[in-house]
């Protein structure tokens, strides 16, 4: 169906005829048409804009046809619209007129990289400000905690257990056997060079037990259980949630951060604990396949280096990558603000964040023990 | 289009979860350009039958016929309908005008400027003109479930569904929003199927009703909600539209 805007002088007046179907689907049409109608109008004086060829029309259309006629006032013309017994088409016009907003919303200026820079540096101390703030909340809440039991949601720690803990243990699990079997195939490349195989097992004892162990469950732990909080909290923050348990008396980070953090704190070291095993039996498998080495030999070779001191020496810092974990993720999720595109993106700096203090407590426990010679 | 046809025919429409069937042998029309209102209590399934309305679920029997063109939830494309959702479901990571160029950007072939003309001109419709860089997090519940009007009229539907608007807003944006479904009706010709049980909505905005009740599983009374309020002899009827409960002490029989 063709759509056109013809234009009829008439005496003093021009009479802007629009035929054809005015609708969505003939946007593209109808907006040449109206293009090429202003251009042909070279009237001053009255426009009268008749709707009785209007076959249909709809709220594009409409728009589209009241914002032709504005810019036609706008050039001085006087219009009017003739119902031309199609009512439709004229409250539809009318309509878009009346409440047409003349104030536009200002353009938002595009910000060049040094306003950037400005802006992101301008938010760092209210952004430290917001985390030493949260620290301290959730070290008040610990002797709160000891003092008022009702304090802490208690009954959420079984469940938080079960998902923080024991549902995780496959994967800490899964993960430190290949890292054990990584180290594994690793020693016998490397030492096997120089005939010293029999050394794999020291290697896979102290690289996992010390370090390896407790970062990888908790990297593996901070992916999982970090995401996995910091979603939960967020939700709980948009959707009003928090405001209710604040509104009740509960402070959030008693009632929700202790528990989660307590947690962490015991599910790190226990899967840790799991995991150095596994990734005994992954070096284990490693050596056996690639070398001459019995079973028997690997055990005592290992069983002779795990000492007190290597297995403190990695266990002692796994409560501390627990406790970071859990912070990062909650302070993440209770700072949400808005809807669900703000859970994504505490939920990702949650992740981000947290891996990155894992690596960073690790590495300062491990420049820590060696400056002390342990 | 001959103007008798209706908009919409339920037909002996059963739906439910399973084995459990929440209503049986539901018949209703909504005629073109009016405004037909779902009325019935807490847990009579008012949202539930909007759902199978607009397809989001599939019946157990009967059938559901909009525009004379099949089953709703037989639509891959563009449906021909808008729907506003009780929160409005703006899109949080998007501004308004963003929001309403979604469906107008992914069902038509409407590019460029012309997009932006459209988003204004309905945001200006809705009394959002000066809010289209704004995103859903900045606004009033009001002036989300108005976007959401706004962005539910952006293919320009002949059908708009709308479950409850009024729902959580105060007095005078609800009123303004019922003005506004008003205008829609009679000024826009759009049929208007709304989900509420604000009295005074419902009153202003609504040619038809359907009363749905949970014990009877369908609807128990269907007409003028007016003349259903000063006539009709249903108890459950009756004490909806007066407000009374029969078990409140001291309540006057209506």
């Amino acid at each position: 169906m063709s759509v056109a805007i013809t234009a009829e002088a008439d005496g003093e007046r021009t009479r802007l005829v629009p035929a054809g179907t005015f609708d969505l689907a003939h946007a593209s049409a109808v907006v040449r048409a109206v293009e090429q109608a202003e251009r042909d109008l070279i009237a001053s004086g009255d426009v009268d804009l008749h709707l009785s060829a209007l076959d249909r029309i709809d709220g594009s259309g409409a728009v589209l046809l009241a914002r032709l006629i504005d810019r036609l006032e706008a050039r001085g013309l006087r219009t009017r619209v003739i119902e031309d017994h199609n009512p439709h088409a004229f409250r539809l016009i009318t309509l878009y007129r009346e409440r047409r907003v003349e104030a536009r919303p200002q353009a938002t200026r595009k910000m060049g990289l040094l306003a950037q820079l400005g802006f992101v540096a301008a938010a760092v101390p209210g952004k430290m400000a917001g985390a030493l703030d949260f620290l301290g909340h959730a070290a008040a809440a610990i002797p709160k905690a000891l003092v008022s039991r009702r304090s802490v949601d208690w009954s959420s720690l079984p469940r938080l257990m079960q998902a923080i803990c024991a549902d995780a243990w496959p994967v800490t699990s899964a993960a430190n056997l290949l890292i054990g079997m990584i180290i594994g195939f690793l020693g016998v490349s490397q030492l096997g060079r120089f005939g010293a195989e029999v050394y794999v097992p020291e290697l896979v004892v102290v690289a996992q037990f010390r370090e390896l162990g407790p970062l990888v469950t908790a990297l593996v732990l901070a992916g999982r259980s970090g995401a996995g909080l910091a979603s939960e909290l967020a939700t709980m923050q948009v959707s009003e949630e928090i405001d209710a348990l604040r509104s009740m008396g509960f402070d959030p980070v008693s009632w929700l951060v202790v528990p989660r953090c307590l947690a962490l704190v015991v599910a790190v070291p226990l899967l840790t604990w799991i995991g150095d095993v596994f990734a005994l039996s992954g070096g284990l498998l490693a050596t056996i396949v690639s070398t001459d080495m019995t079973p028997r030999a690997y055990v005592l070779g290992a069983e002779l280096h795990i000492t007190g001191a290597n297995f403190l020496n990695g266990m002692i810092k796994t409560p501390f990558l627990g406790l970071i974990i859990g912070l990062i993720a909650c302070r993440q999720g209770l700072a949400a603000r808005g809807g669900a595109a703000a859970v994504g993106a505490r939920t990702t700096s949650a992740v981000v964040m947290a891996i990155f203090g894992v690596i960073a407590i690790s590495a300062l426990f491990t420049l820590f023990f060696t400056l002390l010679g342990i | 289009m001959p103007a008798s046809r209706p908009h919409i025919v339920v037909e002996d429409l059963s739906i439910g979860w399973g084995s459990r069937v929440l209503m049986e042998h539901v018949n209703f029309e909504v005629e073109r350009g009016t405004t037909l209102a779902i009325l019935g209590g807490s847990g009579s399934g008012k949202s539930t039958l909007l759902r199978y309305l607009i397809g989001l679920e599939q019946p157990m029997a009967g059938r559901i016929d909009i525009d004379g063109v099949g089953e709703p939830h037989v639509y891959t494309g563009v449906p021909p309908f808008g729907v506003l959702f009780q929160s409005g479901a703006l899109f949080s990571s998007l501004t308004l005008a963003e929001n309403l160029a979604l469906p107008l950007t992914t069902w038509t072939n409407v590019r460029g400027p012309l997009v932006q003309d459209f988003v204004q001109a309905k945001l200006d419709l809705v009394g959002l003109g000066a809010f289209s860089g704004h995103f859903p997090g900045e606004i009033s519940g009001g002036m989300k479930k108005r976007a959401g009007i706004a962005r539910a009229m952006m293919i320009e539907p002949d059908l708009l569904f709308f479950d409850e608007p009024s729902a959580g807003l105060d007095p005078i944006s609800a009123v303004e929003l019922d003005h506004l479904i008003v205008t829609l009706s009679r000024d826009l010709g759009i049929t208007i199927v709304i989900v509420t049980h604000e009295l005074p909505s419902i009153f202003l905005v609504a040619d038809n009703c359907i009363v749905l009740d949970k014990e009877t599983k369908g609807i128990v009374a269907r007409g003028d909600p007016q003349r259903l309020r000063d006539e009709s002899a249903i108890p459950f009827v009756h004490n909806f539209f007066t407000r009374s409960s029969p078990s409140a002490p001291g309540a006057r029989e209506g």
